[in-house]
């Protein structure tokens, strides 16, 4: 390819020249022949050249003539800048450098399609790829990474199918039309996302290629949704503990090898078999799952976006399919083939075979046997990069872009299109109207803008069993900026479940709620933030008869509480349920173990058996012990009818204890321990209504906030904070009525006259006493005339009245009633101006002397006159 | 003397008079009654109350060990005593009394609150145990000297103090000294002390109090820098190699040696004595053995740390194991209890009841089972440990005896330092030797004195003077050899005979404790039949 190059080279040189013809034929001789050829180069006949004139001319490059995606009609070109309309001569010269080495290359290659260089844009001009690309980095955060970057074009753009499949498009739009039409095929979407990490300092690059079917369909249903992926659970590699020197060994296995082996075998034989099994069964699926094999596999075009690594950290190339804004890697059997790619600064072809997908390819672009470059001057110098070249390149490419394609010898002119420019509303819109569905592989996924729904919904999952989406599996759904915190609803539909998760904030401090229904005293789970909380409840678990909850960090040590209800009692009185709480038949209570008393004082589990009045206690287990202490209290006999005195017996308390203490023994001391865990039960029982009165009131709360969903608004939004506007509107209002009263102060009833006088000097008592009376003689001028004016119009309007009346009264017979209304109408409205002049001139007449003399008030106290007229009076 | 003996007669406390004073102040109502019933054993007596009974002497207070509250007001108590058993003692009340001197308080270090109220005592001590005193009260006494005050600094944590009705309180400056130097109190004389008084309490025993603080902190400093010493000291003795780290045993040596003093005025004896060849080589060589011990320390230490950290693995892992299976069978014996408690026909009790006991009979079977495998387990590793610390000790020993001299170079061996003194006694033999003949010659030195020339009579008298130094010198080293040796190893045979004891006894109190538990479970089983019957 060496000798490509070199002809190139030569191509440029006799472009210049304007020796066009000659040039050219002499340069197809010499690309006919291979290397060894070209040393013979000047026993080149005449015959032979025109030989070839005639071969080449025979050769055409071929042109589609397909309609594009969206018509030409539709886009608006009258507002589009010159760039778009017509080619500068630089742009020109490269437009024939192009079609220059597209004939080269068609006539070195024959059998591979046409180059897509410079296809036509909005206005019919042709313009060539690289001109196309507009390195731009936009002014989000948000949009400086790739991924971001691809997922907000694959968001932004609605995908509209290549006219044609196979054939490039012939018109290519720059990137600010699709912008403001929101449309766009693969090459538009490639093209505007490669500007933008180009502008973002990536290494990328625009491909013309071929892509598998799903590719260029944007077809996603035969992948798995990324959102319905679980993490990969990372396997925690058991750290080997090394046996220490004193470990005491394990006891003597007693168990008969030969059948424990015989054992294993048997299992391992079993699992074998349900392993084959599961493996059948999964490729029966995959068979179901597979496509219909595609008749046009392998040919359809498609345009994608390829990041090489070195610069911004990338590790390594990789693909970006706009569409979906996914990326794959460089060996993925999607994309099945490579035309071209170009970037801001060059052209180059693919010359290596893609037989196997992309799979092979090397993308080493200084490598001149693998990538045929166009340009010359703007080498991609690879092969021979240094270290602190490419250093250099990665921290400020984007700034030195001019100044590097100023020192080539022929440089890409600088693009045609406009500064992309995407408007905050625009970017937090995103999708076209705010809504895009993306259908995955067994699930669909809806996005929305944030303020869209009117319940803060941004995004839905639905997640479906079958792959023609019928029997839906679950849905998830995400809220944005919503008053209760509610973040993400789980909804699985086998079971009915729902789960809410909240983030930190919610007044009664949920984060996790799952339940079925709303219903109290059903199945449902409440977590909590337990920071937020002043009892330490974490969570709080329910069933129709039972009510569990769990505590952490009390100063009370209680960690758990268990509570089995009854069956309610039937009431005569009609009651709701708050009035009529279920029976408490069992209380659970744990704690923790208090490390300020000793284990066999330390209660850790106690159990009130309301129902059988008995109380169940058992202790801590101290640290060498492998029994705890336990108590049971029997309050059988001693409940008295009357409430009265309580007789204690030796029998009423069950105890066992580790190790035999002599005054836990005594009847007092069960005494009062007895005396003290009946005030904690009752104190248990009040708490456990406590609870459930609080499950109420969360239902209720929640049920509200369902109902009326409101969505907080940042103070920083200005847009949308009602509050804000209305506010800074008031202030604007404010600052203008404060200008304008400004103005009216400032206007300086002397300037007109101080102009006569000559600038700078001080005025002396005789001028001053001259303005002052030139200023109300002026005044007074006015004032006059104003009067005169009105009073001309009032004149003029009367003497009108009087015309028509006259006109009135001699035609009064014969008018036609219209007429007459005519007349009666302009009557009545001229009385009214009539009468609103006269009551001007009334007004004036009143205000001409007030107003006279506030002037010479004014006159008398302005500090360029006040002295020296005081002096003066 | 501010009450004077009354009509009644003073008394000493006796048994009666304190059964009386608990029968009278036990709880009241039922819980009375029961206590009245079983009686109240002083031992579990909190609080007494031994007020207006004209006690003359406090006594047969010593069974009431976990009493925390004592009242002993208005009576004619003269001296504090018997109160040194009373060691859970928070609350103490000795106002009204005739006390003179503070004393016999020594024990009571859990004491919060202390009243002294109108006594006679002149002087505040003897309360140094007192660490945890919050509020003292020493009205109406006879304190009469403010530097009084300033021993109650020690007390960090007293609030509250009263000291009105002392002739100290008298004294114009009182107030102002006692905030100044007690800057923690809140409370003086029943009063809350304001910031403002504070204050000015402060600047103006300003420099007199940096004084104090600056005197204290440098005790402070000193104690600490004891401590450290002592504790240095402390570890070396463990390491066996205490006083090996300079010339002590050197010094030891000469110390009772007057003949080898008297030589080493001898012409070149003193040369020998100071060269390195003599003195440094041996403070050079007890350095070494001190520094090997210390490393043997460290390896007998981590060796000592290993097992007791597998042990008690090994005891945790198994006393899991126990409760998994006790919860386990508890869980299972609660459900079949229910049953047996349900259930009404006879024969089926009574199958369920034997099965029961099965149940319980081989829980015991497993636990033993468990703790006979524990038993076993420990036993081997107590003896290898046993031979591996016995091992280490023979090797130290064996090394610093340099019986089998493990590195040539080295020089820390007991047997090098003998050489040395071999080779030193040679010396002076041979430099004696020479001396003695010069004297037989005549022309010994004049600058000598009467003592040493009274050693150059015949060769017999100047041997056995240069014996006697040299085995005084042998004796300071084997002497001071057979102590390390006798004291590593009665070490080593303590160590590991504290550590099969308490492995008995850590094995009798889990059986203990197992019988213990199935006795109360068969019993429960066996008042459940009984009941059962008779129902």
């Amino acid at each position: 390819m060496e000798v490509l190059r070199e002809k190139v080279e030569e191509e440029e040189e006799a472009e210049r020249e304007e020796a066009a013809e000659r040039a050219e034929w002499a340069r197809t001789e010499k690309m006919m022949r291979p290397v060894e050829v070209r040393k013979e180069e000047t026993t080149l006949t005449q015959e032979m050249l025109r030989d070839l004139e005639k071969k080449l001319s025979e050769i055409r490059i071929p042109v589609s003539v397909e309609v594009p995606a969206f018509t030409k009609d539709t886009i608006d070109i009258s507002m589009l800048p010159v760039s778009y309309k017509t080619n500068t001569p630089k742009e020109e010269q490269l437009l024939q450098l192009a079609d220059n080495f597209s004939r080269q290359y068609s006539h070195l290659c024959p059998d591979r399609v046409p180059l897509f260089l410079h296809p036509l844009n909005e206005c019919e001009v042709p313009k060539f790829v690289s001109t196309t690309l507009r390195p731009t980095l936009m002014p989000y955060p948000e949009l400086y990474n790739w991924d971001s970057c691809a997922q907000f074009v694959s968001d932004f753009l609605t995908m509209v199918p290549l006219p044609d499949p196979l054939k490039p498009p012939l018109h290519l739009y720059s990137s600010s039309t699709v912008l403001k039409y929101q449309k766009g095929n693969c090459f538009d979407f490639s093209t505007l996302l490669c500007s933008m990490l180009i502008g973002s300092g990536y290494d990328a690059y625009c491909v013309n290629g071929y892509g598998s079917q799903d590719l260029c369909h944007m077809d996603l249903t035969r992948e798995v949704c990324p959102l319905t992926v679980k993490p990969k659970e990372t396997i925690k590699r058991e750290e080997k503990v090394l046996p220490k020197k004193y470990t005491i060994r394990p006891p003597r296995d007693l168990c008969s090898r030969f059948e424990q082996e015989q054992e294993m075998k048997r299992q391992q034989e079993i699992r074998a078999r349900e392993e084959k099994r599961l493996k059948e069964e999964e490729e029966r699926l995959m068979e179901a799952e597979k496509a219909n094999p595609d008749a046009l596999h392998g040919l359809r075009v498609h345009s994608w976006v390829l990041v090489l690594s070195g610069k911004r950290e990338v590790p390594e190339n990789f693909f970006i399919d706009p569409f979906t804004a996914r990326s794959y890697s460089t060996q993925d059997e999607h994309f099945l083939g490579i035309e071209s790619l170009w970037n801001h600064k060059n052209y180059w072809i693919n010359m290596q075979d893609c037989w196997n997908c992309c799979k092979d390819l090397i993308f080493d672009l200084g490598d001149p046997v693998r990538w045929e470059y166009m340009l010359l001057g703007t080498d991609k110098p690879e092969l021979f990069l240094t270290e602190d070249d490419s250093g250099i390149n990665n921290e400020d490419d984007v700034e030195n872009l001019d100044k590097e394609d100023e020192d080539k010898s022929f440089d890409m002119p600088h693009s045609w299109v406009e500064q992309i420019e995407i408007s905050p509303e625009a970017f937090e819109t995103r999708c076209p109207n705010g809504k895009k569905v993306i259908q995955y592989k067994r699930a669909k996924l809806e996005k929305w803008a944030p303020y869209l729904n009117h319940n803060g919904l941004v995004s839905r999952l639905t997640t479906y069993e079958d792959l023609e989406c019928t029997n839906i599996l679950e849905i998830k759904e995400w809220y944005r900026n919503r008053e209760d915190m509610l973040e993400l609803r789980h909804i699985n539909k086998t079971t009915a479940l729902k789960t809410d998760y909240f983030k930190p904030g919610h007044p009664r401090a949920l984060r996790v709620h799952s339940y079925k229904s709303m219903q109290p005293e059903m199945d449902r789970v409440i977590e909590f933030y337990e920071t937020a909380r002043v009892d330490g409840l974490i969570k709080r678990e329910e069933t129709p008869r039972t009510m569990t909850e769990y505590y952490r960090g009390r100063s009370d040590f209680l960690s758990y509480r268990h509570v089995d209800f009854g069956p309610r009692v039937k009431k005569l009185t009609l009651s709701s349920a708050e009035s009529n709480p279920r029976p408490v038949v069992k209380i659970t209570e744990r704690f923790f173990r208090n490390p300020a008393k000793p284990a066999e004082e330390d209660v850790a589990e106690r159990v009130f058996l309301v129902a059988e009045e008995r109380i169940q206690l058992r202790y801590h287990c101290r640290e060498d012990h492998i029994t705890a202490s336990k108590r049971e209290f029997l309050r059988r006999s001693e409940v008295d009818s009357e409430g009265n005195k309580i007789i204690v017996t030796p029998d009423m308390c069950i105890t066992f204890e580790v190790e035999p203490m002599e005054h836990t023994k005594k009847l007092l001391y069960q005494y009062e321990t007895l005396m003290h865990l009946k005030k904690e039960e009752k104190l248990s029982r009040r708490q456990v209504w406590e609870s459930e009165l609080e499950v109420l009131e969360i239902l209720k709360l929640l049920k509200e906030e369902e109902e009326v969903h409101t969505l907080t608004i940042s103070i920083y939004d200005t847009k949308r904070n009602e509050k804000s506007k209305e506010y800074r509107e008031a202030m604007e209002r404010m600052m203008h009525e404060e200008h304008l009263r400004q103005v009216e102060t400032q206007l300086d009833y002397l300037a007109p006259f101080l102009v006569q006088l000559p600038p700078g000097e001080k005025l002396t008592r005789w001028q001053a006493v001259r303005l002052k009376d030139e200023c109300l003689s002026d005044f007074k001028q006015r004032l006059i005339n104003k009067a005169n004016l009105i009073q001309a119009r009032f004149e003029k309007e009367t003497q009108e009245l009087q015309k028509k009346q006259q006109w009135y009264q001699e035609n009064q017979v014969t008018l036609t009633p219209e007429d007459e209304d005519l007349y009666l109408s302009y009557c009545s409205q001229a009385m009214f101006r009539i009468r609103i002049l006269e009551q001007r001139l009334n007004r004036h007449k009143e205000l001409a002397p007030l107003k006279y003399l506030a002037l010479e008030e004014k006159l008398h106290k302005d500090p360029r006159l006040g002295e020296l007229l005081k002096m003066f009076t | 003397m501010n009450r004077l003996y009354t009509s009644l007669e003073p008394r000493v406390i006796d048994d009666g008079m304190l059964k009386l004073a608990v029968g009278e102040q036990r709880p009241q109502e039922e819980a009375g009654k029961l206590a009245k019933q079983e009686g109240i054993l002083f031992k579990d007596v909190l609080s007494l109350q031994l007020d207006f009974r004209n006690i003359l002497r406090i006594d047969n207070l010593w069974q009431f060990e976990n009493l925390k509250k004592l009242q002993l007001n208005n009576n004619i108590i003269e001296k504090i005593e018997g109160l040194e058993n009373l060691t859970h003692l928070v609350w103490l009340d000795l106002s009204f009394n005739n006390i003179e001197t503070i004393e016999g308080l020594d024990t009571l270090v859990n004491l919060e609150d202390l009243s002294l109220f109108n006594n006679c005592i002149s002087n505040i001590d003897s309360l140094d145990a007192l660490i945890k005193l919050q509020v003292l009260s020493l009205g109406n006494n006879q304190i009469d000297n403010m530097m009084n005050i300033i021993y109650l600094r020690r007390f960090r944590c007293l609030r509250t103090l009263s000291l009105s009705g002392n002739p100290i309180s008298e004294v114009e400056d009182y107030k102002m000294f006692i905030c100044a130097y007690l800057p923690d109190l809140v409370y003086l004389d029943f009063r809350r002390i304001d910031d403002h008084t504070k204050e000015v309490a402060e600047a103006k025993h300003h420099y007199s109090i940096e004084e104090l603080k600056h005197r204290e902190n440098l005790m402070q400093a000193q104690m600490e820098e004891e401590q450290a010493r002592r504790e240095e000291l402390e570890k070396h003795k463990t390491a066996f190699v205490e006083h090996l780290n300079g010339s002590f045993l050197f010094d030891s040596m000469y110390a009772e040696d007057s003949e080898g003093n008297k030589l080493s005025s001898l012409p070149g004896v003193s040369e020998l004595l100071e060269s390195l060849t003599y003195r440094d080589k041996f403070v050079i060589i007890c350095v070494n053995i001190f520094e090997y011990g210390l490393k043997h320390q460290e390896k007998r230490k981590t060796e000592l740390d290993t097992f007791s950290e597998c042990v008690h693995e090994a005891i945790q892992e198994n006393q899991e194991q126990g409760k998994r299976k006790i919860a386990k069978f508890e869980e299972k014996h609660l459900m079949s209890l229910s049953a047996i408690r349900e259930e009404v026909e006879m024969p089926n009790i009574e199958k369920m009841i034997l099965e029961c006991s099965t149940d319980i009979s081989e829980l015991f079977d497993a636990l033993m089972t468990l703790e006979m495998q524990l038993v076993e387990q420990l036993e081997e590793t107590i003896n290898m440990f046993e031979r591996n610390i016995v091992h280490l000790v023979g090797l130290f020993i064996k090394n610093v005896q340099s019986l089998y001299p493990f590195c040539d170079d080295l020089l820390c061996t007991m047997a090098q330092c003998r050489d040395l003194e071999n080779h030193h006694h040679e010396k002076l033999l041979e430099i004696s030797i020479s001396t003695l003949e010069k004297a037989v010659k005549g022309n010994l030195d004049k600058d000598l004195s009467e003592d040493v020339r009274g050693l150059f009579v015949d060769k017999n008298t100047i041997v056995n003077a240069v014996g006697a130094s040299h085995d005084i010198h042998l004796l300071k080293i084997d002497n001071r050899e057979d102590e390390l040796v006798t004291r590593i190893n009665s070490w080593c045979t303590r160590l590991v005979d504290k550590i099969r004891r308490d492995e008995i006894m850590r094995n009798r109190k889990r059986v203990k404790e197992i019988s213990l538990y199935i006795d109360h479970m068969k019993s429960e089983l066996d008042n459940l039949e009984y009941s059962d019957i008779l129902d």
